[in-house]
């Protein structure tokens, strides 16, 4: 994170940098894992059937692909992008994956693949636009969005693709040793994208990116390739994710992941992703992710309708980034 | 407010003109119906348009396939079926209407996609002389010498209930409601439809209620939930397609299947394997062949015979495992013109 991103600096202000970063990074993080547990601990207490390994199987599973998909959201936020096209490609990732398996007779994890090149697909195209035609991101994704959900309108004739065999569901719906495939697959990308950010020189070129993209550039970063990377693995993780939420309900679904993306960006900001680029981790995200399941699921449990559901949410969102920026400025204050 | 004056002279100006234009094909009309309202008949071939709200939706197409079925009983009857290609392009519908009713067609029969925003293009085609009948959804106002062929959802929500409290008999039940989209009209008459017909049983407790905003995998999530939270939960009720698809998989998921009742509604082809298999009890299938049918048969004999055209429901079949391999029903699930589902 430092190094690549400003010209040399003396070591007493790296290491403030260093340091403030981290701070922010641990409060964030434990801000949001206290409101989790402070929910899961409520949670418990107010039904009965709450903490059950049925349920908390349930949980695991309906977390699954939003975590997998706000962990590519979170890629593209720390770029100081954002991919509003993530609801739309994994409906198309899901609706070509059943495609081939029912039209031409592919396995599971044949359709697996198809559907990774096609988020990928479209990851390049996001990529394309904004990092060599220079589209603002949101615009770029805008125009994905819309683009990506026609698409699976015409693939599909806009009728649920069904009469699967019952191998589909395996992404979805299958376990090993009593944990949902899902959840395991959710687990393996999020550990694997949280090495390659933390560790791999691409994560530094990440971040330096999102922080200053021209300082990067400076430094040497071909910010063209890499940022357009960026959009291509999150386009890939986006599309696992609508594969194995196609497997889940074994059918390709055209309605799938409307307002996906919002449940997205707001597991990766309440777990302390910054919209202004350059900050965001992993771990933050999957408890944000793990937050959003659990005031749906503790909702239903507890007979809350939809409609307060969609505000608390709403409310949480803005209590973190307030929090967030209340934090980040005094931080920066004392920095 | 210079650019909101300019859009609005704008859109006077475009109001002016397709009034005019309407006008003039008033004004050029041959045919022998010269007065308003009351229709002459027409001799020789007619040519009808059909409008649904969208194209390419297996619904529609089965709309399509009764309105040629009638067109073809009746004879030197051609139906024009042209559509808009989203049901929220509300806009291209209107401009769609209104290129029928310039090219002078001897009648319309279509589906409203927004009934607020096509009530004028319904009111300019009965200006300009061609009758119109609408089919799945109407408009409000809609005019009275204008037709409605729809299914009352309401009604077929009212015998939801009470083919669950069939299934339960007596004692006393918690049941669930799956609706799809709160806030649209559809799912409003079905939701209110189905608590309305749960009144009239009082051992129905309905203990959750949650919407699929028509995604399987929603619907499947909500009633995992819904199951979870109510371990005696007895039967649900799904009021659209997606909805019982999910709630069909988070029952079979929690290894209840046969337990928990469903009662669904539409006919997908999952749907009929779900009925076939046990986890579904029954489903409430719609009719969109007779809705295709009627609107084209009332409006050829309104044109040939001046008969005057009349409302009608175009009803729901109840398919249940007993049933759905009766020639009746499946009339309905597989409609044809060589049987076409439409005793009246």
């Amino acid at each position: 994170m430092t190094g690549v991103e400003s010209p040399p600096a003396g070591l007493r202000v790296r290491c403030r940098r260093w340091l403030r970063e981290h701070v922010s990074y641990a409060v964030s993080e434990f801000t949001a894992a206290t409101a989790l547990v402070v929910l899961f601990i409520a949670l418990s207490l107010a039904s009965p059937h709450f903490l059950t390994a049925d349920n908390l199987f349930n949980i695991g599973s309906q977390t699954a692909v939003i975590a997998i998909i706000a962990v590519a959201q979170t890629m593209v936020i720390i770029t100081k992008g954002i991919d509003l096209s993530v609801g739309a490609v994994a409906a198309l990732a899901g609706v070509v994956g059943a495609l081939v398996v029912r039209d031409l007779g592919f396995s599971v994890w044949e359709a697996a693949a198809v559907a990774i090149a096609v988020g990928a697909a479209a990851g390049l195209v996001n990529g394309l636009l904004v990092a060599g035609a220079g589209l603002p991101p949101f615009i770029a994704t805008l125009g994905m969005m819309s683009a990506g959900r026609g698409l699976v309108f015409i693939v599909t004739g806009a009728v649920g693709v069904y009469s699967l065999p019952e191998s589909f569901q395996l992404l979805g719906n299958g376990e090993i040793a009593g944990i949902p495939f899902a959840v395991v697959i959710t687990a393996v990308v999020a550990l694997a994208a949280s090495c390659l950010l933390s560790q791999s020189r691409f994560g530094q070129y990440v971040y330096a990116m999102g922080s200053n993209l021209e300082a990067a550039r400076r430094a040497g970063i071909a910010v063209r390739r890499n940022l357009t990377a960026v959009y291509v693995l999150a386009g890939a993780l986006v599309g696992l994710g609508g594969m194995v939420a196609a497997s889940r309900v074994n059918s390709g679904q055209p309605n799938y992941g409307i307002g996906l993306e919002l449940d997205a960006i707001a597991a990766a900001v309440i777990g302390g992703a910054s919209l202004f680029g350059g900050q965001g981790r992993i771990a933050g995200t999957l408890i944000g992710a793990f937050l959003i399941a659990l005031v749906r699921n503790g909702s239903v449990l507890l007979g809350i309708s939809i409609h307060y559901q969609q505000v608390i949410v709403g409310l949480i969102i803005w209590a973190a980034v307030y929090f967030d920026q209340f934090r980040r400025r005094r931080l920066e204050a004392r920095g | 407010m210079a650019i909101n004056t300019r859009i609005r002279s704008g859109l006077a100006a475009l109001a002016a003109l397709s009034a005019l234009t309407a006008g003039a094909c008033g004004g050029v009309e041959v045919r022998d119906d010269s007065g308003e309202g009351e229709a002459g008949t027409v001799d020789g071939p007619l040519e009808l348009a059909v409008v649904p709200k969208a194209v390419g939706h297996e619904f529609w197409s089965t709309v399509r396939a009764g309105a040629e079925c009638a067109a073809e009983l009746a004879g030197d009857v051609t139906v024009n079926w042209d559509g808009v290609s989203a049901e929220t392009d509300v806009e291209g519908q209107v401009n769609l209407i209104q290129n029928f009713v310039t090219q002078d067609v001897d009648g319309i029969v279509y589906a409203a996609t927004d009934s607020a925003a096509l009530a004028p293009a319904t009111q300019s085609a009965l200006d300009a002389g061609v009758p119109v009948a609408m089919i799945d959804s109407g408009t409000d106002p809609q005019p009275d010498e204008v037709p409605l062929y729809a299914t009352d959802n309401r009604a077929g929500a009212v015998e939801a209930a009470n083919l669950l409290a069939e299934a339960l008999g007596e004692g006393e039940h918690d049941v669930a409601l799956i609706e799809f989209q709160p806030g649209s009209q559809t799912n409003t008459e079905r939701v209110e439809g189905f608590t309305e017909g749960l009144a009239q049983h009082a051992g129905l407790n309905l203990v959750g209620q949650q919407p699929s905003h028509s995604d399987v995998n929603e619907a499947r999530r909500v009633t995992e939930d819904i199951l979870t939270a109510n371990p005696d939960l007895a039967g649900i009720f799904a009021a659209n397609e997606p909805s019982v698809l999910g709630a069909a998989q988070a029952v079979e998921a929690a290894g209840r299947t046969g337990e928990v009742v469903i009662i669904g509604w539409d006919a997908a082809p999952d749907e009929i394997a779900g009925l076939r298999n046990g986890q579904i009890a029954a489903l409430v299938v719609q009719n969109p062949f007779r809705m295709g049918f009627f609107g084209v048969q009332n409006m050829v004999e309104h044109l040939q015979e001046g008969a005057p055209m009349e409302s009608a429901d175009t009803g729901v079949t109840f398919v249940t495992p007993e049933n759905i391999d009766s020639p009746e029903v499946q009339a309905v699930l597989e409609p044809s013109c060589d049987n076409p589902p439409v005793d009246q």
